[in-house]
């Protein structure tokens, strides 16, 4: 961040390369349109190029911040295009083409010994459970509105999210310690 | 009156952004004080909701994505500003004028009647030159702390999950693009770099522009000495009665309604 406020692009380049590709990733699979995810993705990463003194001054790590903007972003365009298509009843001729999947070389071990811990906790999640966490996270529904999605009531789903993410916090909690 | 050990449990929640009601209203008033337990508490919390990206499909972006990227911040970058040369003082003259001595003697003299005058005025002085100094430094010192706590508000209302960033465009395209992020209860935080200086006779005035109706006034602003703006202001109407926010130029203290073109706008609904 330091190099970042002194307006060194090479650290934003460096900072791209290490989380260029997960941000996408995140932003591609709420926004389900890669042009619009590639602008959102620009968009986040040239806030944090302005804004850098600005988040120095919340003392937190970059990552969180990097991924709640970048998810934030995405739920706003997919509430905006939800309501477009309300209004217009149209059909959104756009069609998510398969994504490109490589391997990457560069992933630090960490983060992908985390991510592998993630996935196998939500896999062990019964399967409404799990939704009712991805139905937050990637279309950023609230408790009522997941409830009515599913079909289920208000507090069961309040009590699978909590727990949920308690189980969530535990698991990496013990991986941080 | 929630606890923070009761807020705990609920940090994650308020991370992903599901949380509702009652609880969130008090989460963000410890939060909006800096609550000393629930700020890293929710800071953490944010951490452990954007694991969830892992269990998002890998994929990978496009390859021109990186120089647009690249291309857009070095472009944004400001200018390094040109260092102002300063010409050296001329050394005076005046000294050959006049020879040592006679200097020498003035000064004496002069030293001589105004000792005892200027021994009993000179601690009264100084007193009262530490005193200004000292009312100085705590208005600075006030002035400093004002514009941290505004900015620390205009970080939290942008990274809120609820916060909306909007982009209000310039009518004349040599003016930079003012950024807003509007959050339903934190208020409307507003961000500019590079703006140009404005005189003191005049203001920028933000307006909530309603679907039907007057627009409403909600702050007036004056870049600072770097160009940049940051404030948050309440908002002071239902989120989806907000057609569109605007910014004009008005005269000093701001005016009832706007009294000259949009200068600034974005769409909101």
């Amino acid at each position: 961040m330091e190099r970042i406020l002194q307006r060194d692009s090479g650290a934003l380049e460096a900072l791209y390369d290490r989380y260029g590709r997960p941000v996408y990733s995140l932003v591609l699979r709420i926004a389900q349109h890669p042009s619009s995810a590639e602008e959102i993705v620009q968009d986040v990463f040239l806030q944090l190029w302005r804004s850098a003194d600005r988040f120095q001054i919340t003392r937190g790590p970059l990552e969180p911040w990097l991924f709640t903007m970048a998810r934030n972003r995405a739920l706003d365009f997919l509430r905006l295009k939800r309501e477009k298509q309300r209004r217009r009843e149209d059909s959104d001729s756009d069609i998510l083409p398969s994504a490109i999947v490589r391997p990457d070389p560069e992933g630090d071990i960490d983060r992908s010994r985390r991510a592998e811990q993630v996935r196998a906790l939500m896999t062990s999640l019964p399967e409404a459970q799990r939704r009712a966490i991805e139905l937050a996270f990637f279309e950023g529904m609230s408790h009522s509105e997941i409830a009515a999605a599913m079909g289920e009531a208000l507090g069961t789903v309040k009590s699978w999210i909590r727990g949920g993410l308690l189980r969530l916090r535990e698991s990496l909690g013990e991986t941080s310690s | 009156m929630i606890t923070c050990e009761q807020l705990a449990l609920l940090y994650e929640e308020y991370a992903l952004g599901v949380l509702e009601g009652k609880e969130r209203e008090e989460l963000e008033a410890h939060l909006a004080r800096a609550c000393p337990k629930c700020t890293p508490g929710v800071a953490k919390a944010r951490w452990v909701v954007v694991q969830l990206t892992a269990t998002a499909p890998d994929a990978q972006p496009p390859e021109p994505l990186r120089s647009k990227i690249m291309d857009a911040a070095r472009a944004s970058t400001t200018p390094a500003r040109t260092a102002v040369l300063r010409e050296k003082p001329k050394p005076s003259t005046q000294g050959a004028m006049f020879p040592a001595w006679a200097w020498i003697a003035a000064a004496a003299l002069a030293l001589v009647t105004g000792y005892t005058i200027r021994q009993m005025n000179n601690q009264n002085e100084q007193l009262a030159q530490l005193r200004k100094q000292m009312k100085l430094a705590t208005i600075q010192n006030q002035a400093l702390q004002n514009q941290l706590d505004m900015d620390r508000m205009v970080a939290m209302v942008m990274m809120s999950p609820d916060s909306t960033p909007l982009k209000l465009m310039p009518k004349d395209k040599n003016m930079p693009m003012v950024h807003a992020y509007l959050h339903p209860h934190m208020g409307v935080a507003i961000t500019a770099d590079q703006m140009p200086s404005m005189p003191s006779a005049r203001t920028l005035q933000l307006w909530f522009v309603p679907k039907t109706g007057k627009p409403l006034s909600v702050a007036i602003f004056h870049p600072d000495a770097t160009g940049q703006i940051a404030l948050v202001a309440p908002v002071t109407m239902p989120r989806n009665e907000i057609a569109a926010l605007a910014v004009t130029e008005e005269p000093a203290g701001g005016s009832p309604q706007p009294t000259t073109p949009i200068a600034w706008m974005a769409q909101v609904n």
